[in-house]
């Protein structure tokens, strides 16, 4: 990066906060500072619940994904369509009829307080973690790739969210989310169209695609019954179903983005839009994905991209080895690469010859970068994340103009800070309104449960800074995030469809049930290693299941809550 | 809720969502014809 990158960078991650601090700076009531106002329209809201979803990671990561596996990923999403109508339907009109800050304050009128204080918690517990880590996965890239300081970067993203988060509430999360997520898809169309412009002159876009479908990258709808099979068009919508009704319903940072403004009419439309831009905005940026795999069949990448890691295995004294690696992968490419030249002018038998040996040498390359990955591990720099997190930042940094660089590490700045200040907005909201205000002061001002608010969510910043300063300890960080959130969703969505769907459920036994679905999906989690997508169905079932029997069995006489109207 | 929001038009919304998933169902028929066109 030189002076004009930073000068890009700077500018774009300091510009928007200071936007939303000159447009949102006063003394509001409790209720603008939770729910912001009525300026806050259904395009504000669309592009704030998009921003919020789309943590940096999505755009580390997901390019680098197609990168490696193709574009099969995008089925993951086909069930957030359906959850979010679902959501429009059931969750929002209650929410909004209520006039309830937090998701959980429902549960409290629905049932009872002990509920409120479960789900609360649950929430707390799982999303302060995880902003942490949404903190962290960036930096650690970041800083291992642009050589600095890891706890520098961690303060850079960190810092600034706290302070603008804390200062403006709800409106400025919003209202700065909509400028970051027009800066991200900016930067990612940039990012796409220069990939496109780069690829060799005699193949067209069409031939390009036509390339990139032979090597088996652009699969994007798979019909197959199979249970190996990763992705496929049940699996996605199925299980994609259940997440996005968990993470849509029951998280605070995706309710408070969609109850902000308090308009129902605004809520169901930036939703709405979601459900349909969702989609292709994934696709394109997997499609980003094989356009840098298309790049790099022409421009010689890197045996590893994680460099920093593969630097430190030289020094450790497996340079031989790793330079014995590098030859065999040379002479790889440039025999894949001059068989995909020859492609164009090639007949349609030779064609059928060229794209079998152009397979053979990826599935060759392919085995040469595995075996890179296991002497670095060997040498004890085994990375904390995948390689092909670093694809994408590898391509920015090594193929794109100045100026374009300084912006797509904003694009990464800009996509921590949005999806952070969501989470700790959320936090900060659901610690003063679900705990604070009922069990400390219950009686105090408006002004009082404001400052209240702000000194939490200052708290819960410096918790994430905190969790993200030690997260070096977790392996595998980004699928860390995701097992989280897996662990924690189902049995707080349990706790909603109980009160939507089981009107004779009371309180005691939905708590009863949520505490019991939760200890045995912690139980689950570390005692066996099945798939954690099944801790959501796993959690939420249970409580479906057991809150009915408990009611039926122990608690026929509970006076705790019956359901309102 | 705002004026904006009064009355509550249900049949309103249920063409709304209708229209939500024919688009989506549109964009999975694209994704499947490209994916025919290039695998």
């Amino acid at each position: 990066m030189n002076r004009l990158d930073y000068i890009v960078l700077f500018a774009t991650i300091l510009a928007i906060p200071l936007y939303g601090i000159w447009r949102t700076y006063g003394h509001p009531n409790l209720r603008h500072y939770l729910k912001g106002d009525h300026s806050i329209r259904w395009g504000t809201i669309g592009l704030s619940v998009m921003a919020t979803q789309a943590g940096p990671i999505t755009f580390l990561s997901m390019p680098g994904q197609a990168y490696e596996s193709g574009i099969g990923f995008i089925q993951n999403y086909f069930g957030q369509p359906f959850a979010l109508i679902v959501v429009c339907a059931i969750f929002v009109p209650i929410y909004q009829r209520l006039r309830v800050f937090t998701a959980y304050e429902y549960l409290g009128q629905r049932f009872d307080q002990k509920t409120r204080l479960l789900g609360a918690f649950l929430f707390l517990v799982q999303r302060g973690i995880a902003g942490g880590i949404t903190i962290y996965a960036p930096a650690i890239i970041l800083s291992a790739v642009l050589g600095w300081d890891l706890n520098l970067t961690i303060w850079l993203a960190g810092g600034f969210v706290i302070a603008y988060t804390v200062v403006g509430g709800t409106k400025i999360v919003s209202l700065t989310q909509r400028y970051q997520i027009l800066v991200i898809l900016i930067g990612m169309a940039l990012a796409f169209g220069i990939a496109v412009h780069r690829l060799p002159e005699d193949f067209s876009f069409s031939a390009a695609l036509s390339m990139a479908g032979k090597m088996g990258k652009l699969e994007a709808v798979d019909f197959s019954i199979d249970p190996s099979r990763r992705y496929t068009i049940w699996s996605g919508i199925l299980g994609g179903f259940f997440l996005s009704l968990s993470y849509f319903g029951a998280d605070q940072s995706q309710v408070q983005r969609y109850l902000a403004g308090g308009s129902l009419r605004a809520s169901r439309i930036g939703l709405l839009f979601n459900a349909i831009v969702k989609v292709p905005m994934q696709f394109l940026i997997l499609l980003l994905g094989v356009m840098i795999f298309l790049f790099y069949q022409f421009e010689k990448p890197p045996l590893f991209f994680n460099q920093p890691s593969y630097q430190r295995a030289i020094e450790n004294g497996h340079g031989p080895q790793l330079s014995a690696l590098q030859t065999q992968f040379d002479d790889v490419f440039t025999r894949k690469r001059d068989a995909l030249q020859a492609m164009p002018k090639a007949s349609a038998a030779e064609s059928e010859t060229l794209t079998a040996q152009v397979r053979d040498f990826e599935a060759q390359a392919r085995s040469i970068r595995d075996n890179t990955k296991k002497i670095l591990i060997e040498a004890g720099a085994n990375p904390k994340s995948k390689d092909s997190d670093y694809v994408f930042i590898t391509f920015v940094l090594d193929h794109l103009p100045h100026g374009v660089v300084g912006l797509l590490v904003a694009v990464i700045f800009c996509a921590t800070m949005s999806a952070t200040s969501a989470v700790l907005n959320a936090l900060g909201s659901t610690s003063a309104i679900d705990f604070y205000r009922p069990l400390l002061r219950p009686k105090a001002t408006d002004h009082h449960y404001v400052v209240a608010t702000r000194w939490l969510t200052l708290a819960w910043g410096l918790v994430a800074i905190a969790v993200a300063s030690f997260a070096s300890l977790v392996e595998n960080l980004i699928e860390a995030g995701n097992i989280l959130g897996s662990v924690f969703y189902g049995s707080i969505l349990g706790l909603f469809l109980v009160a939507f769907f089981l009107r004779g459920v009371r309180g005691s036994a939905v708590f009863y049930a949520g505490l019991i679905a939760q200890t045995l999906v912690l139980a689950l989690f570390f005692t066996s290693n099945i798939g954690y997508l099944w801790y959501n169905v796993i959690g939420c079932g249970g409580v479906l299941l057991i809150a009915p029997i408990l009611q039926q069995l122990l608690f026929r006489n509970d006076p705790s809550g019956p359901a309102p109207a | 809720m705002s004026e904006q929001d009064r009355p509550p038009v249900f049949g309103t919304w249920r063409k709304a969502y209708a229209c939500a998933i024919v688009l989506f169902a549109i964009e999975v028929a694209l994704l499947y014809a490209f994916t025919l066109r290039f695998s």
